[in-house]
């Protein structure tokens, strides 16, 4: 178990390395060269500077070396926790997330414990009711959720929440109720998901046999749910949480451009389109790990919750 | 049996957001209008609320000499204090920090004598020294940040001297007669001693100690700015209402995105000024009055918005016919009325109306689409019958314009350009990637704007000397017409008669439309609304707001 558990620490060390190379390539093979975006930041075009000026601006920025001591120097760097400095705001990298994490992940937690009630919520009232109206409604919810775009949500609960009825405000980080309709916004879609799979697996569970023996021992359709069939038809879920952790990201992006929030989703798509690449670089980073972090702990969980794989007998060769 | 791990490559993932299209929200306009003067006296005290469209992502900066972004500059204006103000009515200059000011009939050497009893807000007094320190950063800024945004204002700057401590002289290698205007900005503002010990990257963070009517308390990039009220400030130009402290006790800026929510918000009391970049939709406009708010708009100084020209071999351009059928081939009229608003102005030349020594070239922008279909047949442009566009020997009139995203008026400019036969390919650009376009010169035609109360303003755009981009100002005219646009800019600079200068800004004026180097599209106007408990908006001559008579009648 313990060498199963080291491999894939290694696996996920190998995939952050790789992640920051190639992000570091898809960003020096861009066309656009650093030295001319940093000074069209200033208004200015790169034509319009005597070679000499040209080579102070590269060498401020670290530029004027070849490329792949500059890939090794920033991996070095990253290595010890420093990221650079960033083209745009002028700040370190590390210093401009360690600003702008907490609101987001704050805003991402709150989000995937409301997407998961709300999720784990319309599936079991959707199966544990008999087919019918009600419960065909609730089967067709999710696809609703899943196809309206995030940012049309948001701006509907703001129109409705913070404009006509004043109970939470439309933008900023300041207080709990700032909290409220960023994360509901951003928990729609990942609730909707969550709520398809886990009837999915819920209808093919309560099709199986041991259903039926506990059905035959007398307890309740709502004791055979939870008791029963709930632990198997979870686990297609818990696979697909290491997706959903994606989906906060790129949600937040969108959420935190509507409400106005300073995170890092919007730091993201500034930092992208102004291809300022120590940023981009340490978030692309930031991202792989959440990944990789989540996904680790979901194949540790899953021996846990399913027997059937603690107990494959391990071939091995003889 | 082995559960599958699924990584999706967060490389991808990162540069797919990249491809998140943002709302862009339309513009448009509302009705000029002003403050009603309220009955009863100021009151002091209050905080205000003003929300801003997004930071500058590119250039988080709230240094006077290095910021270019209209939002920073306005903070800026309420912070540091200048040493002259300029009148927004009439352009005159007038005295803020320097009483009274000399400059030589050559334009080399200016003498500025500056109030004694001015401090800053650490308490260090204002001196002739703060006047040389602030113009020798100036020129070490340049150094460090080449094409800092100050440079602009700073041409042939050699030196500056301090005479006596309430006396300073100011010496040029080269006549600049466009400094004393320069001085009445916020980008030649006199920062304290200890602002300019910091780098030019701190002092862009926020390390900005000035002499002005508000303390900078903070800034967030992307979030917002904290200012309050500066105690004891008692030196306020004369352009301003009243006399002594701000009325405010503290002012608060945020950064919002969604052009609806920053209307939301003033129209349902969460804030006191919406200060948008683009015009309001004349839906926003009427929900914004219906809810007791007040539209203020005011043109701002500078070049309006405009397309310049790619007319070096090869472009369709090159040929000063079509200049001239495109040049008439545009319905501004139509363009303002139905982009922004009935009330809308239309743009009447290069220059906003605005600017100082602004002429009107309106009779030559007038359309006239049998005029320009003329023109272009003349010129072997030519419809055939059932094609949506002219050829000329199998080449279609198809003009490149590089945008950044589309908007209404784009579309509207195209459909007004496919009437006479031309084609406007849009076509949709990064911002990192305008560098790329303009140095290989991939377009036909380009926007570009700036925003000063000078004329000379343009020379940034169009002198290939001092130009940000000098392919962008090579490619706009003509080798021939360059020199002469040289030469407009190089006297109006060098000439210290205001008459002559007038005379040589209105010929500039003329040519850039008549030659078809600058097709102006609209007039840049800064619209913003109040909330009806706010009084004594006044904008500067620059269209940026002072805080610094406002005040805020008790609900």
């Amino acid at each position: 178990m313990s060498k199963y558990v080291l491999r894939r620490i290694g696996q996920a060390v190998l995939v952050l390395w790789a992640a920051y190379t190639v992000t570091f390539a898809i960003l020096y093979l861009l066309p656009g060269d650093p030295v001319a975006l940093m000074l069209s930041a200033n208004n200015i075009e790169v034509d319009s500077l005597t070679a000499q000026e040209r080579e102070v601006a590269a060498a401020r920025l670290g530029l004027d070396r070849p490329l792949w001591e500059q890939y090794f120097g920033m991996l070095g760097a990253a290595l010890r926790g420093d990221f650079g400095t960033s083209f745009a705001k002028g700040i370190p990298v590390t210093e401009l997330l360690a600003q702008r994490l907490p609101s987001t992940l704050a805003l991402s937690v709150v989000a995937v414990v409301l997407a998961l009630v709300f999720g784990v919520a319309i599936a079991l009232i959707a199966t544990w009711l008999p087919r019918g109206r009600v419960s065909n409604l609730l089967r067709r919810v999710p696809a609703v959720g899943v196809s309206v775009p995030n940012f049309w949500i948001g701006l509907l609960l703001i129109q409705v929440f913070a404009f006509t009825l004043g109970w939470f405000p439309a933008m900023g980080s300041e207080g709990w109720q700032s909290y409220v309709l960023p994360a509901v916004t951003m928990a729609i879609p990942t609730a909707a998901v969550l709520a398809q799979v886990l009837t999915r697996s819920f209808d093919d569970t309560l099709g199986e046999a041991y259903i039926t023996t506990a059905r035959a021992k007398g307890l309740s359709r709502f004791d055979v749910q939870l008791r029963h069939a709930f632990r198997n038809a979870a686990l297609p879920t818990l696979t697909i949480l290491g997706l959903l952790v994606g989906a906060t990201v790129t949600g937040s992006i969108v959420v935190e451009t509507v409400f106005s929030r300073n995170g890092v989703g919007r730091l993201a798509q500034e930092s992208v389109l102004q291809q300022d690449f120590p940023v981009v670089q340490a978030i692309v980073v930031l991202a792989a790990a959440a990944f990789v972090i989540v996904n680790l702990v979901v194949d540790l969980l899953y021996p846990l919750l399913d027997p059937r794989i603690a107990r494959t007998p391990k071939v091995t060769r003889a | 049996m082995r559960t599958t791990h699924r990584y999706r490559t967060p490389a991808l993932a990162a540069l797919a957001a990249a491809s998140v299209v943002m709302m862009a929200g339309c513009a448009t306009g509302g009705s000029p209008s002003s403050s009603a003067a309220p009955e009863n006296d100021p009151v002091a005290g209050g905080e205000l609320t003003i929300e801003f469209w997004p930071d500058n992502a590119a250039f988080a900066c709230v240094d006077p000499f290095q910021t270019y972004w209209i939002e920073h500059r306005q903070v800026i204006r309420n912070v540091a204090d200048s040493l002259t103000d300029q009148n927004p009515e009439t352009g005159e200059i007038v005295p803020w920090l320097a009483t009274d000011w000399e400059i030589s009939g050559d334009a080399l050497t200016y003498t500025f004598n500056l109030r004694d009893d001015v401090t800053f807000s650490d308490g260090t007094p204002f001196t002739a020294d703060s006047v040389v320190l602030a113009l020798q950063s100036a020129k070490d800024t340049l150094e460090a940040v080449p094409g800092a945004y100050g440079g602009v204002y700073i041409a042939g700057l050699d030196s500056a001297t301090a005479v006596d401590s309430d006396t300073v002289e100011v010496h040029f290698a080269t006549p600049n007669a466009a400094f004393l205007q320069g001085t009445s900005t916020t980008n030649l503002a006199i920062l304290a001693a200890s602002s300019y010990d910091a780098t030019p990257e701190e002092r862009c963070l926020g390390d900005v100690v000035g002499s002005g009517s508000f303390v900078l308390d903070q800034y967030t990039p992307g979030d917002g700015i904290d200012l309050s009220k500066r105690d004891g400030y008692n030196w306020a130009s004369e352009l301003n209402d009243h006399q002594g402290e701000a009325y405010l006790d503290a002012v608060h800026i945020n950064y919002v995105a969604e052009d609806s929510v920053r209307v939301g918000n003033l129209a349902s009391g969460a804030s006191d000024i919406a200060w948008p970049r683009a015009p309001f939709t004349p839906e926003d406009s009427a929900l914004l009055t219906s809810s007791g708010a007040t539209i203020e708009s005011r043109s701002l100084p500078g070049p309006s918005s405009a397309y310049y020209p790619n007319v070096s071999e090869g472009h369709i351009l090159a040929e000063k016919a079509v200049r001239d059928a495109l040049q008439i081939a545009i319905d501004r009229e139509t363009y303002a009325a139905t982009i922004y608003g009935e009330d809308y102005p239309v743009v009447q030349g290069a220059f906003d109306t605005t600017t100082p020594f602004f002429v009107s070239q309106a009779d030559a922008l007038a359309y006239d689409p049998e005029r320009a279909g003329e023109i272009l047949d003349d010129a072997g442009w030519v419809l055939e019958d059932g094609a949506d566009y002219r050829t000329r020997d199998g080449e279609t009139l198809s003009l490149v314009a590089p945008i950044t995203a589309e908007t209404p008026g784009d579309v509207l400019l195209q459909d007004q350009l496919k009437q006479v036969g031309i084609q406007l390919v849009l076509s949709v650009y990064q911002p990192a990637d305008r560098a790329t376009i303009t140095a290989e010169g991939k377009y036909d035609l380009l926007a570009t704007y700036y925003t000063r109360a000078d004329p000379g303003v343009l020379a940034w755009i169009l002198d290939e000397r001092v130009a940000g981009s000098k392919a962008f100002a090579a490619n706009a005219q003509e080798a021939e017409t360059a020199k002469t646009v040289q030469q407009l800019f190089d006297n109006g600079v060098q000439e210290t008669d205001p008459e002559a200068r007038a005379d040589y800004y209105a010929e500039l004026q003329e040519l850039l439309i008549s030659d078809g180097i600058s097709f102006p599209i609209f007039e840049r106007v800064q619209l913003a609304a109040t909330a009806s408990d706010v009084h004594g908006f006044r904008f500067t001559s620059e269209s940026f707001l002072s805080y610094y008579d406002i005040w805020k009648s008790g609900e």
